[in-house]
């Protein structure tokens, strides 16, 4: 028996040292996704918590087939998405004007030199319905026809949303690389 | 755009892979109450299971043995088909006598047998009626005669003064009556007082070197338990159980050097100064005026109070013992199913049953010229376990009514006693109680 399915085991049986083992290992990775789907630390923090909450709750539903990791995080995108639904009249998308100007070139950019950190910083700038998308999209890999289905939007929709995302994406990270860049030169 | 838009979609799904951001403390704390919560009742539900199983089986052995009598009914349908006959006699041995007649007799209730009984329908018997017989027709009627309802009472004075008109039957073989031979004119209930040594320990499936070390210095204590259980039988072989037990548990922790005079020298106003990691769960201190410092290795002793920060010899402390006591007290109501394998001069049956144990007391000292000094208090114990036992038990029948008992029993708690340890520890106990039983 591997050593998480003795966590999975032990958790199941209500050993609390399992289930905060369990937590430690993976609550900094899943963080990190609540962040990306979040606007702000505090939803982030609630999607976390509900989403470990489900993992524990279902942990007798896992089949022990794929990636524990990988189930987990679907746990914990579903989670981010049933909040964004729930949300989804209070956003407003059509907000695209208000970006400002990009200081750099999309068409001719560099995107060495950015951590992690300042993408994330990046995704979590862009309006819920854009950043949604783009996350099932280029980073979870689903396709329009799913994200369709899970957003409540059409197929067209999710494309254009796409589309507008990395259109953002792109200014932004423009941004940001010559920003630093400029840091650097002094 | 398309292939700009891929070549963005990489740069953040390969930036953001394996990116961990370390979540604010407060989230596991408000996530561990949820799923704790959640927990319990699965627990209780599993306890009400087994219980309705116990009961279940029970009563579905009851019932199988009872269908599977073959009734003294016919006996009492022959009676009244052949009413008008001179002699009714089945294939019961042993002869009895009883005085009864049939359709007519519903006709005329308010006379007396004997008035109501032609003599020529009758063959005379002169044998007189036994008062063993009067009860054994009492009880015969009452479980089988509704064929024949509505059936005629003999006035028990009329029955035994009418010597002459009296039928001839006889009593069914004793074997095909176990509610009278087995429970040999006692009752079914009985009321028990026992009483035993117990010896405590516990197994434990964590590997880590904290719990180890700490299973290593801890030795289990002949403690106690006793109490009063009532039984009923439901049939020959099979009777259940229930009560009221004490019982008391304890261990000895080791290592840990108790000192008096602390008080003087305790400046802060927390609620406790030392906490001692032990299996069961952490001993704060409530008793001001104690000073404790670990002697073993590890680290069991969490206190401001450190080695480098006092000394209790150079602050002239006087040491106590080395050694505290962990006692638990619990007031225990079991269900318990019993089940005669053996039933001679010494019946001997097997004992199984699960028990609910509510924490009444506990308690942390150590000793001091033979008294006690207190330490402490165990935190965060269960106030509710629940454990299962499994036991022999040995009967000696002084009397009818009562007997001696003897029931070695192992009892192995399903829970642990503390659940904040997050332990893999259950605890376990072993007595031979012993006691006298009572039948009524």
């Amino acid at each position: 028996m591997s050593e998480i399915e003795k966590i999975i085991k032990g958790c199941l049986a209500g050993n609390r040292r399992d289930q905060e083992l369990l937590y430690r290992r993976h609550a900094a990775k899943l963080y990190a996704v609540c962040l990306q789907y979040s606007g702000n630390n505090e939803e982030a923090r609630d999607i976390l918590q509900e989403g470990f909450i489900k993992i524990f709750e279902n942990l007798n539903h896992y089949k022990h087939e794929g990636s524990f990791e990988g189930w987990m995080r679907r746990i914990t995108v579903n989670t981010a998405l049933e909040k964004f639904r729930r949300r989804h009249s209070l956003y407003r998308v059509d907000d695209i004007d208000l970006i400002p100007e990009p200081d750099a070139d999309p068409d001719n950019q560099d995107y060495a030199g950015l951590e992690a950190a300042d993408l994330l910083e990046i995704i979590r700038e862009l309006p819920p319905k854009y950043k949604v998308v783009f996350n099932l999209y280029a980073i979870e890999g689903y396709s329009h026809k799913e994200i369709g289905k899970m957003v409540n939007i059409s197929e067209g929709t999710s494309k254009s949303n796409l589309f507008r995302a990395r259109v953002i994406l792109q200014r932004r990270v423009g941004s940001y690389t010559g920003i630093k860049k400029r840091i650097a030169n002094g | 755009m398309d292939e700009r838009g891929a070549n963005i979609d990489l740069v953040f799904r390969n930036g953001l892979k394996d990116f961990e951001v370390l979540p604010p403390p407060e989230v596991w704390d408000n996530i561990h109450p949820v799923i704790k919560r959640k927990q319990r009742p699965f627990i209780l539900i599993r306890a009400a299971a087994l219980i309705t199983l116990v009961i279940s089986i029970s009563f579905l052995t009851y019932r199988l043995s009872r269908e599977k009598l073959p009734g003294p009914d016919n006996t009492v349908i022959a009676l009244n088909e052949e009413a008008a006959s001179p002699s009714i006699s089945s294939s019961i041995d042993k002869p009895i006598t009883f005085a009864a007649e049939g359709n007519k007799l519903l006709k005329n209730p308010s006379k007396t047998l004997a008035e109501n009984i032609p003599d020529k329908a009758i063959e005379p018997e002169n044998k007189m009626t036994s008062s063993p017989d009067v009860a054994y027709l009492q009880e015969t009627k009452s479980l089988s005669m509704n064929k024949a309802k509505p059936l005629y009472e003999p006035p028990l004075a009329s029955l035994n003064s009418s010597r002459k008109n009296t039928f001839k039957i006889k009593e069914p073989d004793e074997q095909f009556l176990p509610w009278n031979s087995t429970i040999k004119g006692t009752g079914r209930w009985s009321i028990a007082a026992m009483a035993s040594p117990t010896y405590y320990s516990k197994f434990n499936s964590d590997n880590s070197e904290i719990s180890k070390q700490l299973m290593a210095s801890e030795q289990p204590l002949i403690s106690y338990s006793g109490g009063v259980a009532f039984s009923y039988k439901i049939n020959k072989r099979f009777s259940i159980q229930s009560g009221l037990y004490y019982s008391s548990l304890g261990q000895k922790v080791e290592g840990i050097n108790s000192f008096g005079g602390f008080q003087k020298y305790e400046n802060t106003k927390g609620d406790h100064n030392f906490e001692v990691l032990t299996t069961n769960g952490s001993v704060y201190t409530n008793n001001a005026d104690v000073f404790l410092i670990a002697t073993g290795p590890g680290e069991r002793i969490l206190t401001s109070y450190t080695s480098d920060v006092f000394d209790p010899e150079k602050a002239s402390l006087q040491y106590i013992n080395n050694t505290l006591r962990q006692f638990f007290s619990y007031v225990e109501l079991p269900i318990v199913l019993r089940y005669k394998v053996v039933d001679k001069a010494i019946d001997i049956n097997l004992i199984g049953g699960v028990s609910y144990n509510l924490l009444v007391n506990n308690s942390v000292y150590t000793m001091v010229d033979g008294g006690k000094y207190p330490i402490g208090t165990t935190k965060g114990l269960n106030p509710v376990s629940l454990s299962s036992s499994l036991g022999m038990g040995m009967e000696y029948n002084l009397s009818d009514n009562l007997s001696l008992n003897l029931e070695p029993t192992f009892r192995y708690y399903l829970n642990p006693f503390n659940e904040v340890t997050g332990s893999k520890i259950h605890p376990y106990s072993f007595g031979i109680f012993s006691g006298v039983s009572y039948k009524f």
